[in-house]
């Protein structure tokens, strides 16, 4: 295990682009609108990312680094295309794609799960599953567990001990 | 990167002085007569320009081409003095440089570092090589047409001027040699002759003098040039270069190597620096050895950056890094904000600068940019020593230079050969890959290698200049920030005076003007690397680039900015991003004083709900009704459209009708929903109508606001009834509006539902298309269009239905809600009807009867199609035919005329099974269309309603099994000839019509019905095709047809035998059946169930193929059933020899067994016959008598043909065997079948019953 990460914030933005949830950690609580627009900016990046991974026929949903601020801005996709973005803070280490990837499968499945929640249809019109305002509806003030799934996370990969 | 002294960042290369190259200024008056110009004056410019143009002084140069920085300076150019010495005491000080810290008229004196001035000195002042350009004396052709003498004459004369010319030229050279030689610079002669020259013999001769007198080295010190193209210009430029470059290397080694012998002795305290007399008292003290260290350093550095080895420099200029920090760590050796100190900051930053560029030279990226933050780190660290923290405008200025050199380093690499790296992550590697990896030999390198797969140090991660720029940027932004800040604090403490001399400096900056300035550098850079065509990352940019010019009060720039970016955060419902944008665009349209755009954005941030206030919820509300109060609309008579369906709407919509489909002139239900969001306050806007629009050519449904008595409109749903709106007809005219009066006004959460019922006379699709509000202060009306369902984002819009109004209730709509209804026509009311007795029988004319009846109020056209679908099975086909049409698949457009309501037809469908059983499958389409306008009167107006008379279709689809009706079985038996046939040589046989017999079949069918229905068979009758090779004789359906025609019912069978002769052809030799030479033919009728007998159908049986036995050799033995006691009987035994080719050598033996068998035989025991050939036969004959009664076996009879044992004997060596003494092969040769022929008509296939040792035929022996 490298040295502890700190997760300042975590986007999770839909397949067509709109916001679903953004959390945001750090300490200084005005900087939330700057998270913003660091998830909003790194989807270009993440589209650059997908083209060239189509290029190359690579299949992983791990995106990488996808650009450095003050913080550093890693990228990930699920299958359905559902982005999810965290920013990290910077420290001079090398962070270790291990564990950014084990960072994003946890927040995926947190996500997986919430959007797996039957409430969420409970007065949905159409049966359609895949209606893209209820995946982003996941993300809504009124579902506590996702957020409260998502700050578990950011709690135990600040605090690697408590995690293990 | 213009704040830093340029000599401390360009990129230094060996310098060489050109002199000699001066072009007289072309004077006016000899220009313009002589076009001819001088070929040394072209040369000259030529070569000036290939020197100059061949290399800029620029930061970024990482090729290593042997290019010298070229200075054009003039023949006696003097070099700057050596060496200084002291005014004073000149006895015993040695001598310094006068750049020197150490000479008091230095600048750096008494403890400068080093100085821009230094670098200058030895990129300007001082070559590593000179080069000078020489014309050498060319004497003037003799005269052509000279004597001897006056020729010798004119030699020596000339001889005499070329010696006393390059004795002068060598004096000059040699003066110029002296002073190179006293800097050990190289100098080289460039002697510019005509081409004339150069193929003079004496030329090699005066050039060995003049290179002798001036004191030239031996070695690439004389060139001789004489005027030449531009192309062979390069070239020359290019070899001079090369020639000299070792020696300008060897220039700046030796540099090197006495700046290390200084510094050895320095570092080992050998020597002392003197303490300046004058450095006494108050002035500073004289340069530390840390200060030392740090000109050695620098100097070496920079020396190997001439000689162009990138890493020796990188090495010596981290070391100045080095120590420089060291000095800088300690506020007695460089105390801070002195003049000192500030220069030494400037120096650590330029070498800063140089130690990345070199690094990103080595492409080195994660280096490089570790570097670049560890400096700004340490100087953080460092300046908050100083005072001049994160607090200070200094700081952040400072902060925001490294990020603007930096990035303006990356923009100049990246225009050459800098490559920023992509930090895509690298798939992981295998984990046999890895262990090959540890097992391989270097196993350092591929740790490492292992280790950068694992991942990347973010803050080493190289970006592209744009980040860099950007940061630029947001660092200016915090300067300007702290710079507001203590102009405030200084404008609270005025008295104070100003703080720091900086700030008066400060005060002249335009901070704002920086920040547009790399703002805008950045967007471009984002714009040129950015692949996603969204650009959002240059929008963010831009909405930076837009608050700043915000901040500078041009908001005219401002707003074009927000304009674009609104456009993709709308979209992409980025509302928390949009907000702030919406309302610092509100304060530039505010600012610029546009209304309309005014009124426009605080519509849709009331429709975001942006909060301009926290304390104040209705503030954005109150603005929208001072604006439209106080002010009037640029053109009041137009109203101003804000249409907010990109961005959120302001009140959320619904439309939802009770039934998605109803018939024609039936109405549906519907319920418009219109909600005002609960958080935001917009109860006060004076809307003043709502228009509804629906689709086609139904009116708009306009909803005047009427102020309700008292104080009952604050309810939270109201409810307006439209009442049943009805789609006219397009031929009448258009329906009156209705106008209906409600509460327009919105307080948080309140609803408004529109009721009412929506129906059409005709086929459409019915929805609401749009919903208008209109809004009316003073002059200003204001259109706002809204969908019909839409919402705003995050909130799910859960489909209800007002069921009541006090209390509220609402019925939720489960499944999909219909925001539209179809308006269908009735459906017809047809009944079809099909009748028929499955299965059909094959070859039968099958009838399906359709019966339709019109069960409609309307008159019915009734057309009728029916489709066979093909049958995927061999040889089967079958047809169909309807009134009169025939065809295998498709009967189409069977019109069956008009029916009036009630009526009914009855139509019968032939269906013709032929072939092969199987399901057949049939589609059968009845439709139907109403006969003429019921509704409409006249002809239509428009194309699109046109009335045609609406059609409907009724399908069958009908499964008709087939079956056969009769089967028919057959077995066969055939019987061998009893008479011999004729011999291979009869004539006879040769006859045309000569037909050998081979016996006869018995044929019997047996015809079972096994349908499920009866059927009356008509004729039966077996209809002859006699082959060559069979004939019918005689059958028994011939004689009594009559019992064969009656009624069959299921499960009857009858059975018919014929007698066919068969015959052999000669050449008949091959096993192919015999065709059956006939067909039974039935012809029947079914019988239906009702009693009616069908259509005639004629069934066929064709008899079988006759396969008769085929015997080779064969024993027929004829022996009668009964005999009567002691009266003899003769028995016959036959050998026919039936083999087409071999002959039969067969012996009879006839065992009698005198106790028990019951007979008195007289004829031949044991005996051989005659060699039967093929084709012949022999017959002979026992007289019996028996001597008991009953069933008597007949006595033991034994056939044998001894051929094969003949046939073994001949073909193999048994005779050689034989004679030396062996036993012939004991076989007694082929025992032959022995047939009994009266039971020889053997049913086909089996064996025929063979009178052999164990089985034997009896007599009945009666007494």
């Amino acid at each position: 295990m490298g040295p502890p990460l700190r997760l300042n914030a975590v986007a999770f933005v839909s397949a067509q682009n709109h916001p679903i949830l953004i959390r945001t950690f750090s300490q200084p609580k005005q900087d939330e609108l700057k998270y913003h627009y660091i998830a909003h900016t790194s989807l270009d990046v993440i589209d650059e990312r997908i083209t060239a991974a189509g290029a190359t026929k690579s299949t992983g949903c791990y995106l990488g680094l996808l650009y450095v601020e003050d913080v550093a801005v890693y990228g990930f996709m699920t299958p359905t295309k559902v982005k999810i973005i965290i920013a990290l803070e910077l420290s001079d280490n090398v962070v270790r794609d291990a564990d950014v990837i084990t960072i994003f499968k946890a927040l995926h499945t947190a996500y997986r799960r919430s959007v797996a929640n039957p409430f969420l249809r409970l007065n949905v019109p159409s049966d359609n599953v895949t209606d893209h305002s209820l995946l982003v509806a996941a993300g809504g003030q009124k579902w506590k567990l996702f957020r409260q799934r998502i700050d578990e996370i950011c709690g135990a990969v600040t605090l690697p001990g408590a995690a293990a | 990167m213009n704040s830093y002294p340029p000599e401390l960042l360009a990129q230094l290369a060996p310098v060489m002085f050109v002199a000699g190259l001066d072009v007289p200024s072309p004077n006016p008056q000899e220009a313009t007569p002589s076009r001819q110009q001088d070929p040394f004056a072209v040369l000259k410019q030529r070569l000036r320009d290939a020197l100059i143009s061949q290399r800029k002084v620029a930061i970024w140069q990482p090729e290593k081409a042997k290019i010298f920085q070229a200075v054009l300076v003039d023949v006696d150019v003097r070099f700057p003095p050596r060496k200084l010495a002291p005014p004073e005491d000149q006895q015993y000080q040695p001598l310094h440089s006068p750049l020197s810290p150490l000479t008091p008229s230095s600048p750096l004196y008494p403890d400068g570092l080093i100085a821009p001035i230094w670098i200058r000195k030895h990129t300007t002042l001082v070559p590593s090589v000179f080069v000078l350009f020489k014309r050498i004396y060319e004497h003037p052709q003799p005269p052509p047409n000279q004597t001897g003498t006056a020729h010798a004459d004119f030699d020596r004369d000339r001889e005499a001027e070329e010696r006393r010319r390059d004795t002068e030229l060598a004096a000059e050279i040699a003066q110029r040699k002296r002073s190179t030689n006293e800097r050990s610079i190289k100098l080289t002669a460039v002697l510019m002759a005509s081409r004339r020259m150069l193929d003079d013999p004496a030329l090699d001769a005066r050039l060995t003098f003049i290179r002798r007198q001036s004191g030239l080295d031996p070695r690439a010190a004389l060139f001789v040039l004489s005027p030449v193209t531009q192309a062979e210009i390069g070239d020359f430029v290019r070899s001079l270069q090369e020639a000299l470059y070792e020696p300008a290397l060897e220039y700046y080694t030796n540099h090197s190597k006495r700046v290390r012998r200084k510094r050895n002795k320095h570092s080992q305290g050998t020597v002392h620096i003197p303490v300046s007399p004058l450095g006494a008292g108050n002035s500073p003290r004289p340069l530390r050895p840390e200060g030392w260290t740090v000109r050695y350093e620098y100097k070496m550095a920079c020396f190997a950056e001439f000689r162009g080895e990138d890493e020796v420099a990188l090495k010596h200029y981290q070391d100045t890094y080095a120590a420089l920090l060291v000095m800088f760590g300690s506020t007695a050796i460089l105390p801070p904000r002195t003049k000192r100190w500030a220069e030494g900051k400037v120096l650590a930053d330029c070498i800063s600068v140089k130690i990345c560029k070199l690094y990103l030279y080595n492409k080195e990226h994660a280096m490089a940019l570790a570097h670049h933050s560890a400096h700004m780190r340490k100087f953080s660290d460092l300046s908050r020593g100083w005072g001049i923290g994160e607090e200070t405008f200094e700081f952040w200025s400072w902060l925001s230079r490294q990020h603007r050199v930096f990035a303006e380093l990356l923009e100049q690499g990246n225009w050459s050969t800098l490559e920023i790296p992509k930090h895509t992550p690298v798939p992981a590697p295998s984990a046999a890959k890895l262990a090959a990896q540890a097992a391989g030999p270097q196993r350092n390198a591929m740790e490492a290698e292992a280790l950068r797969l694992l991942g990347i140090n973010p803050t080493h991660a190289l970006q592209h200049p744009g980040f860099y720029y950007y940061m630029a940027a947001q660092c200016t932004e915090s300067r300007r920030e702290r710079f507001l800040r203590a102009l405030e604090s200084e404008v609270r403490s005025i008295h104070h005076g100003s703080l720091s001399p900086g700030f008066a400096n400060e005060k002249k900056v335009d901070h704002l003007a920086i920040v547009l300035e790399l703002y805008t550098r950045a967007y471009e850079i984002f714009k040129k690397n950015s692949a996603s065509p969204q650009g959002r990352q240059q929008l963010w940019i831009a909405y930076r680039i837009a608050q700043t010019y915000y901040a500078s009060g041009k908001f005219d720039m401002a707003v074009r900015f927000f304009e674009r970016i609104a456009k993709t955060y709308r979209r992409e419902k980025w509302e928390a991003m949009l907000r702030p944008l919406l309302s610092t665009w509100y304060a530039c349209a505010q600012q610029l004083g546009d209304m309309e755009l005014s009124v426009q954005l605080l519509l849709e941030m009331l429709g975001h709900g942006v909060v301009v206030d926290q304390e104040d919820p209705e503030s954005v509300q109150e603005d929208l009704l001072a604006v439209l109060k106080s002010t009037v609309p640029s053109n009041p008579e137009q109203s101003l459209v804000v249409d907010l369906t990109e961005s959120g709407p302001l009140l959320d919509s619904t439309t939802i009708f009770w039934t998605p489909t109803i018939s024609v002139g039936e109405s549906s239900a519907f319920q418009i929903t219109l909600t005002a969001p609960p958080t935001v306050q917009m109860s006060d806007l004076p809307f003043s109508s709502l228009h509804v629009h629906f689709g086609g050519d139904l009116p708009p449904v306009v909803i005047e606001h009427s102020q309700p008595e008292g104080d009952e409109g604050t309810a939270s749903v109201q409810r307006i009834d439209l009442g049943r709106i009805h789609a006219p007809h397009p031929n009448d005219g258009p329906s009156p509006p209705t106008d209906v009066q409600a509460n327009l006004r919105w307080p948080t959460g309140s609803s408004l539902v529109l009721t009412g019922s929506l129906g059409a006379d005709f086929t459409t699709i019915l929805m609401v298309t749009k919903l208008v509000l209109t809004l009316k202060q003073n002059s200003w009306t204001i259109e706002l269009p809204l969908q019909p369902n839409s919402s705003r984002t995050g909130s799910i819009c859960r489909p209800q239905w007002l069921s009541s109004v006090d209390p509220v209730r609402f019925l939720p709509i489960r499944g999909e809600a219909h925001s539209s209804v179809t308006v269908q026509n009735r459906p017809h009311r047809v009944s079809v009807a099909v009748a028929h007795n499955s299965p059909a029988y094959l070859g039968e004319d099958y009838p399906v009867t359709l019966d339709i009846t019109n069960l409609d109020d309307r008159e019915l056209n009734v057309v009728v199609d029916v489709l066979l679908h093909p049958l995927e099975v061999e040889h089967a086909s079958s047809d169909i035919s309807l009134d009169g049409q025939n065809s295998t698949s498709l009967v189409k457009g069977v019109a069956l005329g008009t029916l009036v309501p009630g009526a009914n037809i009855t139509k019968t469908l032939i269906l013709s099974v032929k072939g092969a059983i199987g399901d057949r499958t049939l589609d059968i389409s009845v439709q139907s269309r109403t006969t003429g306008p019921s509704v409409a009167n006249a002809s239509p107006p428009s194309p699109n309603t046109s009335f045609t008379g609406d059609t409907a279709e009724s399908l069958r689809t009908l499964v008709i099994p087939s079956v056969e009706a009769i089967k028919a079985e057959h077995t066969v038996r055939y019987k061998r000839p009893a008479k011999l046939s004729r011999g291979l040589g009869d004539l006879a046989t040769f006859e045309a019509d000569y037909s050998e017999d081979a016996g006869e079949a018995v044929v019997s069918t047996t015809m079972a019905c096994i349908g499920q229905s009866g059927i009356s068979v008509e004729s039966a009758k077996l209809v002859r095709e006699d082959g060559t090779r069979a004939k019918v004789r005689s059958s028994f359906i011939d004689v009594d047809e009559e019992s064969f025609l009656s009624e069959w019912l299921t499960g009857d069978e009858f059975c018919d035998q014929c007698l066919i002769s068969l015959s052999r052809d000669e050449d008949d030799t091959d096993d192919s059946p015999i065709p059956g030479p006939g067909h039974y033919e039935v012809s029947w009728r079914r019988l239906q169930p009702d009693g009616v007998k069908g259509s005639l159908s004629v069934s066929r049986f064709p008899l079988p193929q006759l396969r008769p036995p085929k015997d080779g050799l064969i024993a027929l033995l004829d022996i009668p059933s009964t005999a009567k006691l002691h009266s003899p009987i003769a028995i016959h035994l036959t050998v026919r020899n039936q083999r087409l080719v071999r002959s039969a050598n067969v012996v009879v033996q006839f065992d009698l067994d005198p106790l028990t068998d019951g007979f008195v035989v007289a004829g031949l025991r044991q005996g051989r016959l005659p060699v039967l050939l093929p084709g012949a036969e022999y017959r002979m004959t026992w007289n019996l008598i028996p001597v008991e009664c009953g069933y008597v076996q007949i006595p033991k009879i034994k056939v044998t043909d001894r051929r094969p044992v003949i046939d073994a004997q001949l073909s193999s060596t048994n005779a050689a065997a034989i004679a030396a003494g062996g036993r012939p092969p004991q076989t007694d040769g082929e025992e032959v079948k022995i047939v009994d022929v009266r039971a020889e008509a053997v049913v086909e296939g089996s064996e025929p019953v063979v009178a052999d040792s164990t089985r034997r035929g009896t007599i009945l022996v009666l007494p």
